[in-house]
């Protein structure tokens, strides 16, 4: 773009350079009435239009803001506050299905006053096309949404951030910076000492501009800017977060109504639990009544007591009423009413549904597998599918070829081939080794597995492979016993669940910060106490989400499980909802035994085969409509397996920088 | 934020993908060896007690993926670490190549108060592969690395037959119990306040 003309900044030091350089300020840096102090005497270091977060692919949808950058005595503060809203109804938040969902996602997406001692890296994306954005990581893992700069300026940001913390070039990845907030050697050593609290404070509180009051947890300047005083707990006035908080109240108004409705239907189908659940449904309202009234001491309260803080929703409860109960498998009879005589599937909404609540038969999946997957359309008919299955195939071939194809000799002169074969060939003769058709020495369909992975890492070069992507294809080649059509389900699947895979981590950061939003919409207690806990990363449940379950349930299970996931009925995310779910389930013994990272993290793996599937899709059911349109307002736009925004053909060919040195 | 337990001794491993972390781990804790291990994901760790002089420590021992692409995550995984074990596959020439950078990606993200004396050990496993037929890097390469960085400790073992697995962690358990008392005793007036020590001692360039 125009920017890199500009000037050449392909080095770290030119970096510096820019900006000291007696070059007339760019644009952005003027418009600010240079260093004009904020109201509260931070003092204003950097301001940038126009910069944008997509919620959603649609570009109606997406929401421009002003990025800046403060400094308060030595520390430096990232703030992206968007811009006002046209003047519109406040009190949209009832009216379900409104469109006007962009007000609540301003002040989801709001990022107010972070200090860089939070930040662990910047990622910079400035592709020749198309727009340059950042992503910001947090220290606990956590990522931003990608920061568009619709005018450019990315280098311009970086070299100005450069001025006030140290700005490390990621030895690995060109593209990574590295922060860190620590000026001073001293304040450097003293922190990496872990020292008490109180240390550092007197260590900061001379360079702090406003020496905070005692009593008083933080000043606020008018747009809400807060400052964070240190005396161990962080408040923040306005804090987006109790604004969901704030909404879920007003929800579950809502959900109360909602269960008040289907209750008398469902006294006639589930007798037994009657008194129960209405009993509880009744009596939702109290404790959350105290939240509205005392909001603080609602986040003071966990760390305090061992006894575990009330779950709000009492889940085991409500999907008594709510989680419908599961059915039987979809077969083959009634899967023959979905199709006309063509062989169309006239209602895909109803058949997904369907299957949503039961599945389908072992001897089904083949065929309703490749319509769940994309591979194919739903108002195909017969004979186009054939026809697409013999082009399909001889495609497959050709791009098979082009690796078999590979000399010794060529190969020797390969490297990423060679690595990329390596690892497959590591990868496939440990995958599901302990499931027949898989198991024993020189199985055949091991070798298929190899080759399908090494013919898609040529289908997706950019992508390649990555450790994860053979458990996704294992139960395909299982289920459709062809090597064709197995590669195109895998297609499809990844075309969802590739940026999983990606080097920079983006669909797994964005997987994270979703549902590291969704616990604290749908069980703020538990949140609190992983971000008391340190635990807000989510890290506990990567391998949950990279590989859905794989490694968590039985292979029939689990083969169930995605096809429930593929139905995209409700939501895209409902694995999301899914991990919430079995979270809840275990809330009270996380909090009870006050777990540490490391303990949760090792309770997480030990949960493996020990989850109810069927009682934990109920519970992600029920936890869905309680969510209503604040949960899927979590969930940041493109993240898988939501289909990418942007051009999937762009998405990976920056990052395949395995190689770079 | 609480202190760690003072009995807990943080061990990570850390290697490119198949060259057996996960099977040291489970040779070391459980004697047991299988070829049925799956490919980490994420991050696993077991735990062992041993004994020093008679006091007990709980040795933790984090097992994570192998893959490059994952290394974002170990700014959550590293941390509190007291030892870092650097494995290869000496029947494979790059997975010792990568050893750099899997020490100097583990010390910025885990960032220990004292990097340049940090413990780490490195393994060379699979010796027994093809009766050491198939073996790519020698020995003396090994060791010539390791005495390069600081005189780090060196084994060649076989996570499949057992061989001087034992050994190694005896001296990755003392390494990190040296690392621990360390940190214990630091105290704040040895700081380097120039703060630009990136020299690195270089050891002995033999």
């Amino acid at each position: 773009m125009q920017e890199a003309e500009l000037q050449d900044l392909a080095d770290d030091a030119d970096y510096a350079v820019a900006i000291a350089s007696e070059k007339p300020a760019p644009k952005s840096i003027t418009r600010m009435d240079s260093k004009k102090s904020e109201p509260d005497g931070a003092e204003l270091v950097y301001l940038k239009d126009n910069v944008t977060i997509h919620p959603t692919q649609y570009a109606s949808e997406r929401i421009s803001g002003r990025l800046r950058l403060t400094k308060q005595g030595a520390s430096v503060f990232l703030t992206w506050i968007p811009y006002k809203a046209s003047p519109s109804g406040a009190d949209s938040m009832f009216q379900s299905s409104n469109p006007n969902l962009l007000d609540r996602d301003r002040s989801l997406y709001t990022i107010r006053a972070v200090p860089f001692t939070d930040v662990r890296s910047i990622r910079r994306h400035t592709p020749t096309l198309g727009w340059q954005y950042i992503i910001v990581v947090l220290s606990s893992g956590l990522a931003f949404p990608p920061l568009y700069f619709y005018n450019g300026g990315v280098r311009e940001f970086l070299a100005t951030l450069k001025q006030h913390v140290s700005l490390i070039r990621s030895a690995d990845d060109p593209n990574v910076f590295l922060v860190n907030d620590f000026q001073d050697p001293l304040q450097r050593s003293l922190s990496s000492l872990e020292l008490p609290r109180a240390l550092s404070i007197a260590n900061s509180a001379s360079t702090s501009v406003i020496p905070a009051p005692s009593g008083e947890t933080s000043a606020r300047t008018d747009d809400g800017l807060s400052i964070i005083q240190h005396t161990g707990r962080r408040q923040k006035v306005n804090d987006p977060a109790r604004d969901i908080s704030i909404q879920v109240l007003e929800k579950f108004s809502l959900v109360t109504k909602f269960a008040r409705d289907t209750t008398s239907q469902l006294l006639r189908e589930i007798q037994s639990d009657t008194f129960s659940a209405n009993d509880r449904k009744n009596r939702i309202p109290a404790p959350l009544s105290n939240n509205i009234t005392e909001p603080e001491n609602s986040i003071t309260s966990v760390s305090d007591e061992i006894p575990v803080a009330a779950d709000p929703h009492e889940v085991e409860k409500i999907s008594l009423v709510w989680g419908k109960p599961r059915q039987t498998p979809l077969g083959a009879g009634e899967w023959a009413t979905f199709l006309d005589a063509e062989g169309r599937i006239l209602d895909s909404t109803g058949l997904r549904k369907r299957i949503f609540y039961g599945g389908v038969e072992h001897r089904l999946r083949k065929e309703a597998w490749k319509f769940l997957l994309g591979y194919y359309d739903y108002d195909s008919t017969f004979a186009e599918r054939e026809y697409l299955a013999s082009v399909k195939k001889e495609e497959y071939e050709t791009m098979k070829r082009q690796w078999q194809s590979i000399t010794p000799a060529q190969a020797k002169r390969f490297t990423k081939f060679r690595e990329r074969k390596g690892l497959i060939d590591k990868d496939v003769v440990r995958t599901d080794r302990t499931v027949s058709f898989y198991d024993g020495d020189d199985n055949p369909n091991v070798r298929i597995l190899r080759d399908i992975l090494l013919t898609y890492s040529f289908y997706n070069f950019d992508l390649g492979y990555c450790q994860g992507m053979s458990d996704l294809l294992s139960p395909i080649l299982f289920v459709m016993k062809d090597e064709q059509e197995s590669f195109w389900c895998f297609v499809a699947l990844m075309e969802r669940l590739g940026p999983n895979f990606n080097r920079d981590q983006a669909g797994m950061h964005s997987q994270l910060f979703a549902l590291s939003k969704l616990v604290e919409l749908l069980d703020s207690p538990l949140h609190n106490y992983f971000k008391q806990n340190d635990c807000l990363n989510y890290f506990f449940c990567f391998r949950w989400v990279l590989i859905q379950f794989k490694r968590e349930l039985e292979y029939e299970e689990t083969m169930l499980l995605w096809e429930v996931l593929w139905t995209h009925h409700l939501s895209e995310h409902l694995h999301l909802y899914l991990c919430v779910a079995i979270l809840k389930r275990h809330r009270k013994k996380i909090m009870g035994e006050q777990m540490d990272f490391d303990t949760l993290l090792k309770f997480i793996n030990e949960l493996s085969g020990h989850i109810d599937l069927n009682a934990a899709l109920r519970d992600a059911e029920a936890l869905f409509f309680c969510a209503g349109e604040n949960g899927e307002a979590c969930i940041p736009p493109g993240t898988p397996p939501s289909l990418p925004a942007e051009d999937t053909s762009l998405m990976y060919s920056q990052q395949d920088d395995d190689e770079i040195l | 934020m609480p202190a760690r337990r003072r009995t807990l001794l943080k061990v990570i491993i850390l290697g490119d993908s198949g060259v057996g972390k996960t099977s040291l781990m489970n040779q070391y804790v459980n004697k047991k060896f299988s070829n049925q291990y799956k490919a980490t994901i994420g991050a696993d760790f077991l735990t062992k007690e041993v004994q020093f002089e008679d006091r007990l420590f709980t040795l933790q021992i984090w097992d994570t993926a192998g893959q490059e692409r994952f290394q974002s995550l170990g700014v959550a995984f590293y941390r509190g670490a007291d030892c870092c074990v650097l494995v290869y596959d000496v029947n494979v020439a790059k997975s010792f190549e990568n050893l750099n950078n899997w020490r100097e990606e583990f010390l910025i993200q885990a960032s220990p108060s004292d990097p340049d004396n940090f413990p780490f050990v490195v393994l060379g496993n699979k010796v027994d592969v093809d009766g050491g037929n198939s073996r790519v890097v020698s020995e003396k390469k090994a060791r010539a690395w390791c005495a390069s960085k600081g005189n780090i400790p060196y084994f060649e073992t076989s996570a499949k037959e057992g061989l001087n697995v034992e050994e190694a962690f005896q001296v990755i358990a003392k390494n990190a119990l040296k690392s621990e008392e360390e940190e214990e005793i630091y105290l704040p007036d040895t700081i380097d306040v120039t703060g630009g020590s990136q020299q690195r001692s270089s050891g002995c360039e033999c």
